[in-house]
């Protein structure tokens, strides 16, 4: 038992740092996350995301780009859950191939740049996570450029 | 040695899990009245600018493009209120292991909801959610008064620095400038 001591207060001032170390850690884990200033404000990876999210259409109607939107989104098997036509907004959602275990939900707004011009932006979601991949989103404007042509046909 | 460790200790039966240490115990609901730390009147005033214009469908507009910006998926819209409710999640209670149910929690029923799997959700998801709540409505003849509040961690944000740069972002998407916004004096 002696020996025993001895050896721990031998080892002390190797213990009282990892233990003083243990506890700072401990007590840190009790603290809730802050917000912190940039939670509101949009970062880089927000704004590079904003150039693939959007495409300039060559439509007039607002309305005819809507349902264009709409059209295209229930080929995609995405169920409508809000259209707004004033604020031009469309909110979508889907369960998610290749085992629809997965969600995926989508927001589209339509502006008006020009007088022959409107603005589609889109922003999906897969499962909580901003979808970041700028091919989804080029497949998707593609087949909505297709959905125009044909209304338009 | 001993005192260290007797800290340590005291450390464990504080916060035997770190969850639970990160969140108050509310016995009474009531207590949710009282949570606000901060002056009622310097709160407002930090979540509200005022925009010369009455143009409600344009502000509302520019809110739901900024809100798209900021990576927000929008829940309530309602153009004649004027409010628009947005959320967003970050992954703060993720941790280091990776918890295959962790994305496919739906904030909203509080519930794991897939085709094949339905349970009641880790509860803990909800810290994750970030809420953001922007009302539009007339000032007077010429302004409207914009006012925003966000959760965060399941409190409300009281710092006013997120939504001066919230602000900052919706100016930049009306191309116009917010004044801050001050209480009417000899108002009730």
């Amino acid at each position: 038992m002696k020996r025993f001591h001895a050896a721990v207060r031998r080892k002390a001032p190797f213990f009282a740092p990892a233990l003083l170390l243990a506890a700072t850690l401990l007590l840190a884990a009790c603290n809730a996350p802050q917000p912190g200033p940039d939670i509101l404000a949009p970062t880089e990876e927000q704004t590079k995301l904003r150039s693939f999210q959007s495409r300039t259409l060559e439509v007039a109607d607002r309305q005819v780009a809507l349902r264009a939107v709409m059209a295209v989104l229930q080929d995609l098997g995405f169920i409508i859950e809000r259209a707004n036509e004033q604020l031009g907004l469309v909110t979508a959602a889907r369960f998610a191939e290749p085992n629809f275990n997965d969600l995926v939900a989508v927001t589209v707004t339509v502006r008006a740049v020009d007088a022959g011009h409107m603005l589609v932006r889109a922003n999906a979601v897969h499962n909580n996570r901003p979808v970041v991949d700028p091919e989804t989103y080029q497949r998707f404007f593609a087949a909505l450029e297709r959905s125009l042509f044909l209304t338009k046909g | 040695m001993v005192r260290t460790g007797a800290l340590l200790l005291l450390c464990l039966a504080a916060c035997m899990q770190p969850y639970e240490g990160r969140h108050e115990g509310q016995w009474n609901a009531m207590d949710q009245v009282w949570m606000s730390e901060q002056s009622q009147v310097r709160l407002r005033a930090a979540q509200s600018r005022v925009f010369d214009t009455t143009d409600r469908m344009r502000l509302l507009t520019a809110i739901v493009d900024t809100l798209q910006d900021l990576g927000f998926m929008i829940g309530v819209l309602d153009e004649e209120l004027g409010i628009v409710a947005a959320k967003r999640f970050d992954a703060l209670e993720g941790g280091l292991i990776y918890d295959p149910n962790y994305h496919l929690y739906d904030s909203n029923s509080l519930m794991l909801f897939s085709r094949t799997y339905l349970s009641w959700g880790p509860f803990y998801h909800r810290d994750d959610v970030v809420r953001v709540t922007v009302t539009v409505r007339k000032r007077n003849e010429g302004q409207s008064v914009v006012r925003a509040s966000a959760q965060y961690y399941m409190h409300a944000v009281e710092d006013p620095e997120p939504y001066q740069r919230f602000f900052r972002a919706l100016e930049q998407a009306m191309f116009l400038e917010a004044h801050r916004f001050e209480e009417p004096t000899g108002g009730r």
